[in-house]
This record gives structure tokens, C-alpha cells and sequence, in this order.
């Protein structure tokens, strides 16, 4: 999967517009990014990716880079 | 002396026992002098559990609940190996927490399957003649979820409501074999659950303090779970059919 498809990916996963996101994106900056849309990383995470993410490495992620490292 | 709940020698299927309720339930029948069938997915996890039981005559039956077309075998073959059973605690269960947008047909079946399709037929195929003693007691482990609203368990607590509306309905079928039905409706137990909404949310953490403030009494232990089941498996709860009975240390008050 390239970096474009895995940042549309949890575009969707977000319910963000296409185009929204970059890696450099700080997550405190995206108002969607709330305790449900976490929860949907999990889900996403472990369905695409078979990765359990724990609550610590999701409050580890400060930008959608730090998503992106750990999609693979 | 006299013991109200008094299990000697009946004969209980738990299944789910490799794990939290399931587990402690198992532990806590033993000691009321149940024989106890241990059942679940893990072997080598039931191996553990059996090693916590008091007395003798106790045994372990691999039973995957997803394989709901398998079911009818595994109750066939605990039958011939235990004789005809006393009780059943259904307690195999998933917590899975998913955002509606996550709530997929296929995400909403794993967790049915678990929790509510697993546990119809087990129910139906120990309700067949032969299969079953005189007084059956058959408690399901549900969840103060069945009644209320929470963010991501649209899924888990319609699979709750399901398991408490189809209790009333098979309290009343049953009724005229003998056969009595309840469920049991924990509010946030010390199992592996709450270790994994502590990780995800924190004990300092709001959601947990708000929790704490509604569910008054504290976070529930297995072993309170475990003696209200243990309750309704005795005859001295002969009376109780069809019920929900909340275990949920004031949850549902507030």
C-alpha cells in the first residue's frame, strides 16, 4: 500500500474529505480526531493491518506520520 | 447447617469458563460441591481453571461457540460422557467496542455469534429430552449494556437485549419440562475487560471517575457475578424464571 492510499485510508476511517490529511499533520489540529475516531484507528488497524494498538501508542501519535509508521 | 445454595453432586456446564466470569463462576460452583464441566475455545486455558476447582469429578470440553453448527455434537458428546446435565451458565462473550462506522454486517455477526447465536443453541440442543434433568437452571451472563446507551456497543448491547428478550421468551417454552431461565446483567467487572479500558482510557482519567460516580458500590469482583449465578443455579431460586437480574452495584439506579 503507498503513503497516499494509507493517508486516504484513515481519511475514511475518520470520515474525513479526501485530501485532508498529509503526513505532516498534527493530529491535536484535526477536530475529528476525538476518543471515537481512536477507537476506529484500533478497529482499522487490526482489520487491514492485523496490529493491536494499545492506548499507549495511540497517545504516542502527534502527527498522521506517526499513523502512517506503524501501518505496515 | 443449612445452605441455601446448595450444588452437591448437579451436574453444570460453564461455558466460557477459561476466562473472568466464566472462570470464577466455575471456581465459585465447585465449591458449592457442582460437578463442573469446563468449556470454551482454549483447552490449555481450561486446563488452568480446572486446577482452582475443589473437589472431584469435574471435567474439560473444548466447545468453539462461532461453530454454531458444531454445537449439537459437543452437547451430545458432554451428555454421553457427564449424563444428562443440571445447569448451564453461558458466559463465552465478546466486548468489542466499534464506532457505528466500524459496526459492519460482518463485525455485527462475530460478535452475535458469540454472544447470542452461541448461546440459542446451546440452549436449544440441552432443552432436548434425555439431555436434561428434572429442575435445569440455565443462567446466560448478559450486561447492564442491554439497557443502556454507550458510544461504540451498538453492536454489544444489542447483543445483550437479544440474549435478555429471548430469556423471557424460552423461560415460558420451557416452563411446562421443568426448566427455568435467567440471565445475569453485570455493570463493569475486574476482568481482562476493564484492564483494557484502563489502558485505553486511564484510571485518572474522566471516563473512569464518571464510571465510578454512577457504578457507586465500586467495580464489581468475578466472585459477585459468579454468587448471583450461582444463586439462580439452586433450587432455592426455583421461583425465578424469565428475569434479568442486575448485578451492577447500583449502575441501573442512577
Amino acid at each position: 500500500m503507498t503513503e497516499k492510499e494509507k493517508i486516504a485510508l484513515i481519511e475514511e476511517t475518520l470520515d474525513l474529505d479526501e485530501g485532508t490529511l498529509t503526513a505532516d499533520t498534527v493530529l491535536d489540529d484535526v477536530d475529528e480526531y476525538d476518543s471515537m475516531a481512536k477507537l476506529s484507528l484500533i478497529v482499522m488497524m487490526d482489520d487491514e493491518f492485523g496490529k493491536k494498538l494499545t492506548g499507549d501508542v495511540i497517545k504516542g501519535f502527534k502527527t498522521v506520520g506517526d499513523i502512517l509508521a506503524v501501518m505496515e | 447447617m443449612y445452605n441455601l445454595v446448595d450444588l452437591t453432586d448437579k451436574k453444570i456446564l460453564v461455558v466460557g469458563a477459561s476466562s473472568g466470569i466464566g472462570k470464577q463462576t466455575a471456581v465459585t460452583l465447585s465449591r458449592l460441591g457442582a460437578k463442573v464441566i469446563l468449556a470454551a475455545r482454549r483447552e490449555d486455558k481450561l486446563m488452568e481453571t480446572l486446577a482452582l476447582l475443589e473437589g472431584e469429578g469435574h471435567s474439560v470440553k473444548r466447545f468453539d461457540v462461532q461453530d454454531t453448527d458444531g454445537i449439537e455434537k459437543v452437547v451430545n458428546d458432554i451428555v454421553a460422557e457427564s449424563g444428562a446435565l443440571d445447569g448451564m451458565v453461558y458466559s463465552a462473550g465478546l466486548g468489542t467496542a466499534l464506532p457505528l462506522q466500524q459496526t459492519k454486517p460482518e463485525k455485527i455477526n462475530q460478535v452475535f455469534d458469540v454472544n447470542f447465536f452461541g448461546f440459542i443453541e446451546t440452549v436449544r440442543q440441552l432443552c432436548r429430552r434425555g439431555r436434561f434433568n428434572p429442575g435445569m437452571r440455565i443462567v446466560g451472563i448478559s450486561s447492564v449494556a442491554s439497557i443502556r446507551g454507550d458510544k461504540s456497543k451498538t453492536a454489544y448491547s444489542a447483543s445483550k437485549s437479544a440474549m435478555d428478550s429471548a430469556v423471557r421468551c424460552i423461560a415460558r417454552e420451557v416452563a411446562d419440562k421443568g426448566i427455568c431461565i435467567n440471565s445475569v446483567a453485570p455493570s463493569m467487572t475486574a476482568t481482562e475487560l476493564y484492564t483494557h479500558y484502563l489502558d485505553k482510557y486511564g484510571e485518572d482519567s474522566e471516563t473512569n471517575k464518571d464510571l465510578l460516580k454512577r457504578q457507586y458500590l465500586g467495580i464489581a469482583e468475578t466472585s459477585d457475578i459468579a454468587n448471583a449465578v450461582a444463586f439462580l443455579l439452586s433450587p432455592a431460586a426455583r421461583f425465578i424464571t424469565g428475569i434479568t437480574l442486575p448485578v451492577d452495584g447500583g449502575l441501573t439506579t442512577c
